[in-house]
């Protein structure tokens, strides 16, 4: 008995490195984070999480309310309910299960839930496909969800842990969806360091629902009907909250880098090979992979191209972004998602920096690229031509108003 | 680490005997903004005062909500929150397992809370069907779903659910000069549809709020017995059924009589009729059902002939019936049987 | 150039259809004359609740122009007339939380005029119409309040006694000839209305308020919370539990104070604390969870609280003892227990003579039976239309005949 406990004692405190998706990265983070209530509901390719959670839960490894919900509509509500009596949730979804959720995804934020959501991008239906494309999680961005795009397992590992950090924070109690590329992160494994569980517990405190807590003990009546007298104030309070999230996701990645020994120094974006870089390429996702690649080949030839890769489009790091940017010749947005009729018929991501750049003294030209819509793979030639077409505005010192579809058949 | 003082236990909640023997506190009181007479505010306060204090209500989209809970506006002593229009169910379910996954790890202190989630007809019958019916399959959590059925979307302005009587005035089933009914459905039967298709739902029961007593301890039995259990009640509804609003108790009590809602709960798959309705089955006459629908301006529009096809439909109900009034399943006669076989 | 702009100030779901009859007239009668109007009600007030103060809008002007600057609103800022069609609500109205009591003529523009439907005189009016900064006209129409229900519609010509009186009112903008034709054109128009009209523009009587005139009482309001005042969340705290009454004795639950819900009420409960059977019937089945328990076990109604549906006197097996008397009988919300408990004799007396009175015992609320309009109209109009029927249906209508 003895000796199992101390075996127990030493597994707690030992990191482990596995060979895992990830979604069973997400998998070990809820885990070692000691998730109270998860709801599943089938659709492709988000659901790998959850059947990593129900191994987990069949295991033994972890103990959680474990409930197979009839829709996403109810699957969104169970958590959200369980959440306000104080347990600590987790919940997910794909494409249109995301939007079958809309309306329970839409309380969330002002109910001040914090629910951490698991988003395998897929395209929207029609055509069903399975394929990734951003815009089902991007339909949440204007609702006080907070958001992030990762591109590895082990990124998938830290950055659950980080969430829930960030949304259980007093100052934010907001929903956060971590979007995992389809496929090419929910289906492929890769090395994952996964901490320990006595590291995990330094680094995130137990979730305290405090003085919004809907139990016997502190009697409250949550969500009331509302009038045009209150509705302003209460979406003010919002607003409060997310800006609060900045200050709160900086303490996060600090706390991360002391407790595990790694993490980004700067938590919004990941820039490569920015620092002498003429032309930047900003993406969003996997998207990374090709692009670095890119990058290093012309950079053989010359070139000099970077890479800003954003974690965190909601909050967004709007002078953050800014100072890194201006100081390209020419920057060139590479959108996984499509926002039709929009300025410039851009991806979302590209309206977003253009308008982030609006009161900057220095505006590089940028151009806009919309690529790999329903899992379409990025090339190395798709990243070359959007590249050479930044070098030439760089050196027009003009964008071309065009939106460049980049890899359809033409 | 699982706590060892942790069950799954529910509240024993013995039946008040007599309407002397009722909880005097109230956990429901004044505060909210429905209309004068509102039989589903009494069921708010009767249900609540059934459960006592150490219990969560959850309330989706209806009358109870926009009218009953208005922001700073609320009459709630327990507490209290909003879930969606379809979601009863899941925010039932939702309460009940995040109470029981920290109790279960020790992280919240472990003892007996009700969870009781209502809904109106449109929110339960229409909308919310779905989540209503997965929860009463999830046997390991304690819940109360209670549908207060007013038979219309009576907040949004009075618009035809699926429980809005056959040829009711509705703001969506208006009479006109060249179609006097334009609603022809006859209402679901909600309380029948959830005993019968959920094995494991240990407790299904109607009420009706001109019977308080009872009311008060269907919903004690039902948060007793525990698991996932459903509640049907009858709210007469003087905004959407137009009648004078001190009329309400009067028109329970009627709906009753004339046969049309029957008082019944089926316990463990056992079926028991209670109040009047058990007299009725014990043979005592049924009142004519115009007696109760020429109160209501809703019907002021009917002929005749509408009055007997609703009459010749509750008829039915008792005498065609399987089990009268509950359950629309007919025996094939024995003739008709030897020829199906043949 | 200029514009009229009215308020119709009535009873949610039972005087619905009439204030919408009310409102379209003024705007199709203006329109007679080449005027522009809007016709709307409070958005606030939708959906509207039985009983509940309810606010219908008519905004008629020279032109477009003038029009535009009261458009996209909820509410005008003020009102050249206001018209109220339950005298009952000159007491106040309240019909959300933190809109505190709201005076009858709050938006009434100095020198513009209150038009009510009442049998009372404008002396026993100005007792419950709270005082004005500033004089104003009070026009009665000698009328019950219409309590038509809501899909059935009373026809006792209120909705065109009111037009015929505001062509008396502002001639300028409504002549009773526009009016007229307004009515004839209007599906619910007819030949007998437009008499009816213009009898109201005969007889209407007006008289001039003045400051010092009208009931003294600082109507209760409310500073509303900054927004980093308010509990996130949309969360707000709950009503406290309730306590005994005294020493231990009967029992008091603690109310919502942001909405207290008297103004909704048109008839009060008048208990006789003698005759209590104490069967708990009244206090079960109140959704209003009105009934105070006393130390001696009958039971006080909050007047603060009472809506007055009257589901009290309908389930009360005991003849007299609940007894719904309409509001225009009292001048405050004091306790009647207490009043009993100082002095019974006097309680007595002050009982049977608010019970006494049929005017005041009356209901008139909603449909009651198919007929019953056909019944009531064979009375007289200037009566109020509606003839003061004996027997309230209910429980024990038979004990309660007069």
């Amino acid at each position: 008995m003895a000796v199992v406990e101390t075996k127990a004692a030493q597994a707690a405190s030992e990191d482990k490195e596995l060979l895992i998706s990830g979604s069973e990265a997400v998998a070990e983070a809820l885990t070692l984070a000691d998730l109270d209530v998860v709801t599943a509901y089938p659709i492709r390719p988000y659901d790998t999480v959850m059947q990593a959670i129900a191994k987990k839960i069949s295991g033994g490894q972890l103990t959680a309310e474990y409930i197979v919900a009839e829709g996403e509509h109810s699957q969104f509500e169970i958590v959200k309910h369980a959440s306000t009596v104080g347990a600590r949730v987790f919940c997910g979804s794909s494409g249109v299960g995301w939007a079958y959720a809309m309306e329970c995804l839409v309380v969330t934020p002002p109910l001040r839930v914090p629910m951490i959501c698991l988003v395998g991008n897929r395209a929207l239906d029609d055509p069903g496909a399975f394929g990734v494309e951003h815009n089902d999680a991007l339909f949440v961005r204007d609702l006080g969800w907070m958001l992030c795009w990762i591109d590895t397992s082990q990124e998938a590992f830290d950055t659950t842990l980080i969430a829930y950090r960030v949304a259980e924070d007093r100052r934010v109690f907001l929903p956060c969806a971590i979007s995992a590329d389809g496929a090419f992160l929910t289906h492929s494994q890769a090395i994952t360091m996964v901490a320990s569980k006595e590291k995990v517990d330094r680094f995130l405190p137990r979730y305290n629902r405090g003085d919004l807590l809907l139990h016997p003990d502190n009697p409250i009546t949550v969500a009331p009907q509302a009038n045009e007298d209150w509705v302003i104030e209460i979406r003010r309070q919002n607003d409060e909250a997310m800006k609060r999230a900045y200050t709160v996701i900086e303490e996060a990645y600090a706390d991360f880098r002391k407790v595990f020994g790694r993490g980004p120094e700067n938590p919004w974006f990941e820039e490569y090979m920015t620092e002498d870089a003429d032309v930047i390429l900003i993406g969003m996702g996997t998207i990374s992979l090709p692009m670095k690649v890119g990058i290093r080949n012309m950079r053989a030839q010359g070139k000099k191209v970077g890479l800003v890769r954003l974690r965190w489009f909601r909050p967004f790091p709007t002078e953050k972004i800014v100072a890194a940017l201006s100081k390209a010749k020419a920057i060139g947005v590479v959108d996984r998602n499509y926002s039709f009729g929009s300025p410039f018929a851009s991806g979302v991501v590209a309206n977003e920096i253009r308008a982030a750049l609006y009161n900057s003294d220095k505006r590089p030209p940028l151009l806009s690229f919309i690529s790999g819509l329903g899992g379409r793979e990025v090339t190395l030639e798709d990243v070359y031509k959007a590249a050479d077409l930044c070098y030439s505005a760089a050196t027009s010192g003009k964008s071309d108003a065009r939106t460049h579809w980049l890899g359809v058949r033409e | 680490m699982a706590d060892a003082t942790f069950s799954n236990a529910t509240q024993v909640l013995e039946p008040f005997r007599g309407i002397k023997k009722v909880t005097i506190e109230e956990y429901f009181t004044s505060g909210h903004r429905t209309c004068q007479g509102c039989e589903s505010a009494l069921i708010m306060k009767l249900m609540v005062k059934a459960a006592g204090p150490r219990t969560i209500v959850l309330g989706s989209t209806g009358c109870m909500y926009v009218a009953n809970t208005t922001y700073y506006t609320t009459p709630w002593v327990v507490p209290w929150m909003h879930t969606q229009l379809g979601s009863s169910g899941s925010a039932a379910l939702g309460t009940a397992a995040g109470l029981k996954a920290l109790m279960k790890k020790g992280k919240m202190k472990a003892e007996s809370i009700n969870v009781i989630a209502f809904c109106g007809d449109g929110g339960g019958a229409d909308m919310g069907l779905n989540g209503i019916s997965a929860t009463l399959t999830h046997k390991d959590y304690n819940c109360l779903i209670l549908l207060y059925d007013n038979e219309s979307y009576a907040n949004t302005d009075i618009q035809l659910s699926g429980m809005t009587p056959y040829g009711a005035n509705t703001t969506f089933s208006p009479p006109g000069k060249v179609i006097r009914n334009i609603h022809t459905r006859w209402k679901k039967n909600m309380a029948g549809m959830m005993a019968a298709g959920h094995p494991e739902c240990r407790y299904v029961a109607t009420v009706c709020g001109s019977y308080a007593v009872e009311m008060m301890n269907k919903v004690r039995r039902a948060l007793t017995i525990g698991g996932p259990t459903f509640i049907h009640s009858l709210d007469p509804c003087p905004k959407g059924w137009d009648y004078d609003p001190m009329l309400s108790h009067e028109m329970g009590e009627l709906a009753i009589e004339t046969g049309l809602f029957p008082l019944y709960e089926v316990e463990d798959g056992v079926v028991k009729y209670y109040g009047k309705t058990k007299a009725l089955i014990e043979g005592r006459k049924r009142k004519p059902v115009r007696e109760y629908l020429l109160k209501q301006g809703r019907f002021a529009h009917f002929t005749e002939e509408d009055l007997g096809y609703f009459q010749a439909k509750v008829d039915e109900m008792w005498e065609k019936w399987e089990i009268p009034a509950v359950i629309p399943f007919r025996r094939l006669d024995a003739s008709k049987a030897a020829l199906e076989v043949k | 150039m200029s514009a009229l702009i009215c308020e119709v100030v009535y009873r949610g779901i039972f005087q619905k259809n009439l204030a919408s009859r009310i409102t379209r007239g003024i705007v199709l009668s203006a329109r007679k004359a080449g005027r522009w109007g809007i016709a709307f009600g409070r958005y606030g007030d939708s959906p509207q609740r039985n009983g509940i103060p309810a606010k219908d809008f008519a905004i008629v002007a020279d032109t477009k122009e003038e029009l535009e600057q009261n458009m996209a609103r909820y509410e005008p800022k003020h009102v050249d007339v206001t018209i109220c069609v339950d005298d009952t609500l000159s007491k106040g109205v309240e019909s959300w939380a933190w809109y505190g009591l709201q005076p009858i003529n709050k938006l009434t523009v100095p020198n513009g005029t209150l038009l009510m439907t009442s049998l009372q005189s404008p002396e026993s009016l100005l007792k419950d119409i709270h005082k004005k900064d500033a004089p104003y006209k009070l026009s009665l129409i000698p009328a019950k309040a219409s309590f038509a229900g809501l899909w059935v519609y009373r026809e006792d010509h209120t909705e065109v006694r009111i037009l015929g009186a505001l062509a008396k009112i502002a001639p300028d903008f409504l002549t009773l000839d526009a009016v007229s034709q307004a009515i004839k054109e209007s599906e619910w128009g007819s030949d007998l209305k437009v008499a009816s009209a213009k009898k109201a523009y005969e007889r209407i009587e007006t008289r001039e308020i003045k400051m010092t005139e009208g009931n003294g009482e600082i109507p209760f309001s409310f500073e509303m919370p900054k927004w980093w005042e308010m509990r996130e969340g949309v969360t707000i705290p709950a009503i406290p539990v309730g306590k005994p009454k005294e020493a231990g004795k009967g029992y008091v639950p603690e109310r919502n104070p942001y909405f207290k819900k008297y103004t909704t009420r048109t008839m009060r409960p008048v208990i006789d604390f003698d005759t209590c059977v104490k069967c708990n019937l009244c206090w079960i089945s109140c959704p209003d969870s009105v009934f105070d328990v006393m130390p001696d076990g009958t039971f006080d109604a909050a007047m603060e609280a009472c809506c007055g549906c009257g589901v009290c006197e309908a389930v009360c097996p005991v003849e007299h003892c609940v007894t719904m008397v309409n509001e225009q009988a009292f001048d405050d919300n004091a306790s009647q227990w207490e009043m009993w408990r100082k002095d019974k004799a006097a309680y007595k007396t002050w009982l049977g003579t608010k019970i006494a009175d049929k005017k005041t015992t009356v209901r008139s609320h909603g449909f009651r039976f198919r007929g019953q309009y056909d019944q009531e109209l064979k009375a007289e109009l200037d009566s109020g239309g509606v003839e003061i029927t004996a027997g309230i249906p209910g429980e024990n209508a038979a004990h309660k005949t007069v």
